[in-house]
């Protein structure tokens, strides 16, 4: 990956100096889109990542020098994180509020931008909380504005956003998120920015978005050479060592970049310890915090009151989704023109201009990448496996995290087989199995010759988790959510071994939140943000009497445990072509992996989540009281995507499954010491108001039809 | 509890949101009555110094922020804050300030290859003993946007040291229970908070 220096370039760096001034800084950059954080493409296709108060607390956590937050929505509709049942949220619709929530976790400067047009816009992006407001489209189309900005607010808080596209001859700057060209040369552009008084030029590379190619070097050289302000650089890093030539060979103040930072663990220390080594002067190093610790403390006379006032909505039956005021957020439902998902959803989502799902323009993507292109994915493996296997066997090579279905077959067939490894499974029990499911689990230590690990946190305890989980969040299953990402990256901590395999990125697969050259890996603000949903162990602390003791079984390890290891997280399904339906018949023969015949009440499918009854069933049950969706929709999508039913068919189908209350509710309640009654009771106060509405005594939501 | 001088020529939200991180008590005032009656002050502030003095006159805050110093109480200005600590300003002419570090606020001098207003992190060389910095890591950085700098008139006064190419500037001062950061901590991570987090500790300890 890298190249040789050149001359030029290391007499540079030994020109550069050590200290005398500011630090060289390394920027992530988030692209916020309606309320949501997003993964970008040639200013395009975007995929959603998640919430941004998330993203920012993972950032203060690893002492990022600085943030650029840019606001890339388009159009009237307002910020919204689409759900309601997450931990954190911000207050309002408007973007301030989104602004003022980043504020409240953010220590370090802060640069917003995005939809800026006027000095009172920028007044109040300075008074929301932030330390720079970057303007772009408006700098264009208002000459005065930067002038007339930076007296009023100084220099140093007034940044100009250039994008740049390439063209046969050079470049040209374009405003509008990339829409429009203006005929301007970006060194011409930024010079005039300059002398405005604009105190920085955040510079785009329209080309280069997404691209993971590498700076464009030679645009960012073109800018650096035309002006005295820092120039911080942005577009095209795909690997760490891309950074470091923004700097030493582009002439930049700052390297900058948006998608990567979401894709791997420890991205940006990663990023920083890559770019130090290749001799950039960057501010050292620094993992943690001691007044932002990475599991959160909660407010709790704040948390006892929310659900407090749940309890009480479901007693009185006030629900939220019932009162006059929620028709004020209903959301007229979308559902993507090729599959059955809707697009108020549990699964990050968004759609182009045609109506079709990120999901499924992903699996086009997936279906098209060729067998040359899968061949060079696994060898891409191999080279990955060979840097953490075990050279003097004394460990075991990798962990595999295995819940006894057929891809956990598939995977250590993959891992045993194919690749050659020493593995040791790892398994969180969380005391759903269905009869098969355990014995397809029980049989993997013979079946492959492995060591097993099962890891069984106590059933009082984990009856308290389910209770509190299905009052707090409308979910019994954030044992079993984070059980899983947690388990088996802790069991590789605690032994040693630097690499674990999942199966599948979930939601790459179900609703294309990443592209297929991303690699995602796992992280622990995807484990807290989609998993968790905000609530670390830390929340039920103290809660039924539950002690930090008793919630061992979900704490991750910690970031510098991650680092010292260099612990990665795998999911086959980017380097493998992954085609489920296709497993059974190696796994069955092969392995005696045992098909469930036993039909589900909520899906057609019988051979997914034999792990846990109610995975498929009331937890599932949860998502369609919530969203007005469940397991009939995420399998007909699946099915679809792969050529196996047509989008009639598989109406009929969500139509059919979707609604039904299923029997596994009986065990649950019994499990827990709950009536139907109060269940049904809260779990009617998650009913999102974007989806539902109750008329008559009755809920109601608009419905896919053919 | 800690008074937050807001007189209006800043944005102090940055500032108590880093209190509240701390978990200091503190609360926002331009009233002298509340001024007079603190038990610790903070004094935030960007701009020109002259505007600053303005507005610390024009809410007849002076007399009380000097009274407050000069009884002993703990005070820390932050950025121009600090500055305003000082007796005089070269800045757009001369100024008086609150004359409570002896000293005078000066321009960085202008350098080949570097910026000014210097913008961005750098480190700090602290001072042995400099109460604020008393848990800094020595490759503790602090995030800086500023033109100026005072020159102490007594050299023990100076708690902080900014290496700026070829000059070295004071960009920290304690005198007794005065205290001036040049840097912002609330916008410096962990290092800045924790330079709060020892004045909190001060304005908690009893004189």
């Amino acid at each position: 990956m890298t190249e040789p220096l050149s001359p030029e370039t290391l007499a540079k760096r030994r020109a550069q100096p050590t200290s005398g001034g500011p630090h060289p800084r390394l920027i992530p950059v988030l692209l916020l889109k309606h309320g949501v954080i997003v993964r970008s493409q040639l200013f395009k296709r975007h995929q959603v990542i998640g919430n941004p108060l998330s993203s920012v607390e993972r950032f203060s956590n690893w002492n990022v020098d600085e943030l650029v937050v840019l606001d890339i929505s388009r159009g009237d509709e307002g910020h919204d994180l689409r759900r309601d049942d997450l931990q954190q949220s911000y207050g309002g619709d408007g973007v301030l509020d989104v602004l003022r929530a980043i504020a409240d976790v953010c220590f370090m400067p802060l640069t917003f931008g995005g939809r800026v047009r006027s000095l009172a816009d920028i007044e109040d992006r300075l008074s929301a909380g932030a330390d720079k407001v970057a303007l772009n489209t408006a700098a264009f189309e208002t000459p005065g504005l930067i002038g007339q900005a930076a007296r009023r607010f100084g220099n140093q808080c007034i940044v100009a956003s250039l994008d740049a596209e390439k063209t046969s001859g050079g470049w040209e700057v374009k405003v509008d998120g990339g829409r429009h060209g203006t005929g301007l040369d970006p060194a011409d552009w930024a010079r005039d920015l300059e002398r405005r008084g604009a105190g920085e030029i955040l510079l785009n590379s329209i080309d280069r978005d997404g691209a993971g190619r590498g700076y464009d070097l030679a645009l960012i050289r073109h800018v650096t050479d035309a002006v005295d302000i820092p120039v911080v650089a942005c577009g095209g890093v795909g690997c760490y060592t891309h950074f470091a030539p923004a700097i030493l060979d582009g002439g930049a103040a700052a390297a900058a970049a948006a998608n990567i930072f979401h894709f791997f663990e420890l991205s940006y220390p990663q990023a920083k310890r890559t770019a130090l080594a290749d001799g950039v002067p960057l501010r050292p190093l620094r993992l943690g915090s001691k007044y932002l610790p990475r599991e959160p403390s909660y407010d709790r006379a704040l948390e006892d009151a929310r659900l407090a006032e749940r309890l009480r909505q479901a007693e009185e039956a006030d629900y939220p989704a019932a009162r006059p005021e929620a028709a004020n957020k209903r959301r007229p439902i979308r559902w993507c023109s090729h599959c059955t998902y809707p697009s108020i959803s549990a699964a990050p989502m968004e759609f182009d201009e045609a109506g079709k799902c990120t999901g499924c323009q992903m699996a086009e993507v997936k279906a098209a990448i060729p067998a040359s292109e899968w061949s060079r994915r696994t060898e891409l493996l191999r080279d990955l496996v060979e840097r953490y296997r075990s050279r003097d066997g004394s460990r075991h090579d990798c962990v595999v995290a295995v819940s006894g279905g057929k891809d956990s077959y598939f995977q250590v067939h993959l891992v045993k087989e194919v690749l050659g490894l020493n593995p040791l499974l790892v398994t969180y029990d969380g005391n759903n199995w269905t009869d098969v499911g355990w014995r397809n689990m029980e049989r993997m230590r013979e079946a492959f010759d492995v060591d097993h690990v099962v890891v069984r946190p106590s059933v009082a305890t984990l009856k308290r988790l389910n209770r509190l989980a299905f009052q707090i969040m409308g979910d019994m299953n954030w044992h079993a959510h984070v059980g899983i990402m947690t388990v088996p990256m802790r069991v590789a901590a605690e032994r040693g071994i630097p690499l674990v395999f999942y199966g599948e990125h979930g939601y790459l697969d179900l609703c294309g939140q990443f592209s297929m050259d991303d690699f995602p890996e796992v992280t622990y603000r995807d484990r807290l943000e989609h998993f968790a949903r905000g609530y670390e162990w830390t929340y039920f602390v103290g809660r039924e009497g539950l002690t930090a003791q008793q919630l061992d079984t979900w704490k991750y390890p910690s970031d510098s445990r991650l680092l010292d290891l260099d612990l990665r997280g795998i999911f086959l399904g980017n380097y493998v072509h992954w085609e489920a339906n296709a497993h059974i018949e190696l796994v069955t023969e092969r392995y005696g992996f045992e098909i469930s015949h036993e039909p589900f009440d909520r899906t057609y499918r019988t051979m997914s989540n034999l792990d846990d009854m109610h995975e498929n069933g009331v937890h599932d049950y949860l998502k369609y009281i919530k969203f007005g969706y469940g397991r009939g929709t995420d399998h007909t999508c699946k099915d679809i995507r792969a050529g196996l039913m047509s989008r009639e068919q598989a109406i009929e189908l969500v139509k059919r499954y979707d609604p039904v209350k299923p029997r596994d509710l009986a065990r649950w309640l019994d499990y827990v010491g709950m009536t139907e009654e109060e269940f049904d009771r809260i779990a009617d106060t998650f009913r999102d108001p974007r989806v539902w509405r109750r008329e008559d005594g009755r809920w109601l939501r608009d419905r896919l039809e053919p | 509890m800690i008074a937050v001088i807001d007189s209006g020529i800043s944005n102090i939200g940055s500032v108590m949101t880093a209190l509240q991180r701390i978990g200091a008590e503190a609360k926002a005032t331009r009233s002298r009555a509340e001024v007079e009656a603190a038990d610790s002050l903070l004094l935030p502030g960007v701009g020109a110094f002259g505007d600053g003095m303005a507005a610390l006159r024009h809410h007849d805050l002076v007399e009380p922020i000097r009274a407050h110093a000069n009884a002993g109480k703990p005070i820390l200005g932050i950025c121009l804050g600090m500055q305003l600590l000082a007796s005089e300003s070269e800045e757009f002419g001369t100024h008086t300030g609150l004359d409570l570090i002896p000293g005078r606020v000066r321009r960085l001098r202008p350098q080949a290859g570097l910026r000014i207003p210097n913008i961005g992190w750098c480190g700090l060389r602290a001072r042995e003993g400099a109460s604020l910095f008393a848990e800094m890591p020595p490759d503790a950085c602090f995030y800086f946007v500023h033109s100026y700098v005072v020159d102490c008139a007594a050299a023990e006064d100076s708690a902080g040291l900014l290496d700026f190419g070829e000059e070295t500037a004071t960009v920290a001062v304690e005198r007794g229970r005065i205290f001036g950061a040049q840097f912002h901590p609330e916008k410096s991570q962990d290092a800045g908070l924790a330079v709060l987090d020892a004045f909190r500790r001060i304005c908690e300890t009893p004189q």
